[in-house]
């Protein structure tokens, strides 16, 4: 039994599970020549793993598209010659003739001078690990084949996992790399589950199928627990989820200050279903859609009609507000279809509105599907990373430009669409009193506005303990914004970490505060705060 | 054999999706196509080696089909890659 402490967690709860092991097998080729009479069987070998690697990605192919595209490459004639010559004319065993087939291919793209190209080396490289797992017969980890309650335990997380996970299933998950701001907290909170990242050396310390006891409100993770813990934990277990049926029985109750003030409390979601998911807990509307996702998870900038599908959809279900937040790639975020350079510091480079601003058609695009949903529900649009009055005066120029074009189509939109704008840089916490007068609302942006006015990288472990939203740097911009904000009359939220933290709720509100918006699994807690705030 | 020059107008190049969209065009013939593209030559029915030849928008590019269904072959290549591979 060990026990091992964690300082930060990033999604809370308690979990008691069977440890899901979530690592790539090894996949190296045995070496060894073959026989001329063994290369029909090698072949044969090599049919039957691409036959069922072909049935997986058709499978997969119908719900994402991403692995369309791998589908054509697995099902290549050039793969299947690479191979059979080695068989054939080399003699090599078909594990070997698998690695360096595909390996000639992934040298080719990489070596190309172009970001996209190179990224398609990965999805070569993909298809060789299927086609590897299945010659020899090992298992490749896959998420969405989990079928009992388990804990998963992984390196890192990243979105092509993550879409896998079923919440009913993974009762936990623990990494050990990523910080709590990393897309995999993010997600897990917003699906509810108990996690713990960053936990150094956890993947050394446990075995696949062991039960794991966890506890993220502590930050304690039992290796290997005895009879004793595993009971105590279930017993944790059971306090936590009546504590937390006790602050569901609270939902109906309005989030009401004692000095009579009535705080909106908003959920942060990426697509549809975290809006699904977050309506049982009776929230207020969206503060935050998230609508890189549209542009991430796809094979193409998304069109004014697919865009405005999805954005009338959230409009609908979104009971008083969906403030859309517009697209904020760059920096971490990046797209399979479109090349990036490379930059020195992503972060304060070519990301989010300046993109936008650049790419006009395309921003127009966004934008005139943000309008068209308008019409459906209380829309609001808002900007990412706006650091001038330039900038914000151009981006608004072209929601009017817009909003006459669809004016002549004749299609409907709220004429008195809300704009606003993130305050996550600096300059806008500097500046808020101009911006106050120009924009409909804002919305603080903690995450990133603690990174860049503390000038700490919140994905440096080394310097996690440096990125501290309650630094007094923090707390002034955040006061003054909301002062500036206030004088103009104009609404204030939050959309940051923070927000959802229940150890600043009592400072927010003092602050002045009108809008929390979070992942949906914090929302009973600061609500609780709220209400019972002496 | 027959074969007709032609410039990749599509703005991407031959990336992987208008490389997807070419194979499968390449597909359904009987006849062996290729493009040639300087010192490249590309096997048209193979992504792989489409998207290994990265050839860029504005590159003109040869393309010859031999077999029984060579001119049907070439008439569907020609139109795909004028039509810009459905970007």
């Amino acid at each position: 039994m060990e026990r091992i402490c964690v300082d930060k967690t990033a999604s809370r709860g308690i979990a008691v599970a069977p440890v899901y092991l979530y690592l790539d097998p090894d996949l190296n080729a045995d070496s060894g020549q073959i026989l001329e009479e063994q290369i029909e069987d090698e072949l044969k070998k090599f049919a039957d793993a691409k036959a069922v690697v072909i049935r997986d990605l058709t499978k997969l192919s119908e719900k994402n598209e991403i692995f369309a595209a791998h589908l054509e490459i697995a099902d290549d004639f050039m793969l299947q010659d690479g191979v059979e010559n080695k068989v054939k004319n080399d003699l090599k065993n078909v594990q070997q003739a698998v690695a360096e087939t595909i390996e000639e291919f992934a040298v080719i793209f990489d070596s190309m001078d172009d970001e996209y190209m190179k990224e398609r080396a990965a999805d070569v490289k993909d298809i060789g690990k299927r086609l590897m797992a299945e010659i020899k017969h090992v298992k490749l980890p896959d998420l969405s084949g989990i079928a009992e309650p388990v804990v998963v335990v992984a390196r890192d997380m990243f979105p092509s996992d993550t879409v896998k996970i079923d919440p009913s299933l993974v009762k936990g998950i623990i990494t050990e790399e990523g910080g709590v701001t990393s897309h995999v907290s993010i997600i897990a909170k917003s699906m509810g589950i108990p996690t713990l990242v960053g936990v150094k050396g956890i993947l050394s310390k446990v075995t696949d199928g062991e039960i794991i006891c966890m506890n993220a409100e502590d930050g304690v993770i039992i290796v290997k627990p005895d009879e004793a813990s595993v009971e105590e934990y279930q017993r944790q277990k059971e306090c936590y989820e009546s504590e937390k049926a006790r602050l569901e029985s609270l939902r109906n109750t309005p989030a009401v200050t004692k000095e009579g003030k009535r705080i909106y409390l908003c959920a942060n979601v990426g697509n549809l279903q975290d809006i699904r998911n977050a309506l049982p807990v009776n929230i207020d509307g969206v503060g935050l859609f998230r609508s890189e996702f549209l542009y991430m998870q796809n094979t193409h900038f998304p069109t004014e009609e697919e865009q405005f599908k999805v954005y009338k959809e959230a409009a609908e279900l979104s009971p008083q507000e969906l403030t859309i937040r517009t697209l904020d790639i760059g920096g971490d975020k990046e797209l399979s279809y479109y090349e990036f350079e490379k930059e020195e510091n992503p972060f304060l480079g070519w990301r989010a509105i300046r993109i936008s601003l650049d790419m006009k058609d395309m921003f127009k695009d966004q934008i005139r599907a943000i309008l068209r949903a308008s019409a459906f529900g209380h829309v609001r649009i808002m900007f990412p990373m706006i650091i001038s009055a330039e900038e914000l005066k151009e981006a608004k120029d072209i929601v009017e430009e817009c909003k006459k074009e669809l004016e002549e189509k004749g299609q409907a939109f709220d004429r008195e669409i809300e704009v606003g704008m993130m305050i996550e840089t600096p300059a806008s916490v500097l500046l808020a009193d101009e911006f106050a007068k120009e924009a409909d609302f804002f919305s603080i942006g903690t995450n990133d506005l603690t990174q860049y006015i503390l000038a700490v990288d919140r994905g440096n472990k080394k310097i996690a303990k440096k990125y501290d939203y309650f630094h007094p740097a923090v707390l002034k911009a955040i006061g003054q914004v909301i002062e500036a904000g206030h004088r103009e009359g104009i609404k204030v939220g939050m959309c940051g970490e923070m927000a959802g933290d229940q150890k600043a709720v009592e400072l927010l509100l003092d602050l002045g505060l009108d809008e929390f918006s979070m992942s949906a699994g914090s929302i009973d807690y600061v609500r609780e705060q709220i209400i019972n705030r002496k | 054999m027959v074969s007709q020059k032609v410039t990749v107008s599509n703005p991407t190049g031959l990336h992987a999706r208008p490389a997807g969209v070419l194979a499968k065009v390449a597909a359904p013939f009987k006849s062996d196509i290729f493009i040639f593209a300087g010192e490249k030559k590309v096997q048209v029915k193979s992504v792989l080696s489409i998207m290994a030849a990265a050839i860029k928008k504005g590159t003109e590019v040869e393309i010859q089909c031999s077999g029984e269904d060579e001119e049907a072959a070439l008439k569907a290549i020609v139109e795909a890659l004028e039509g810009g591979l459905g970007e």
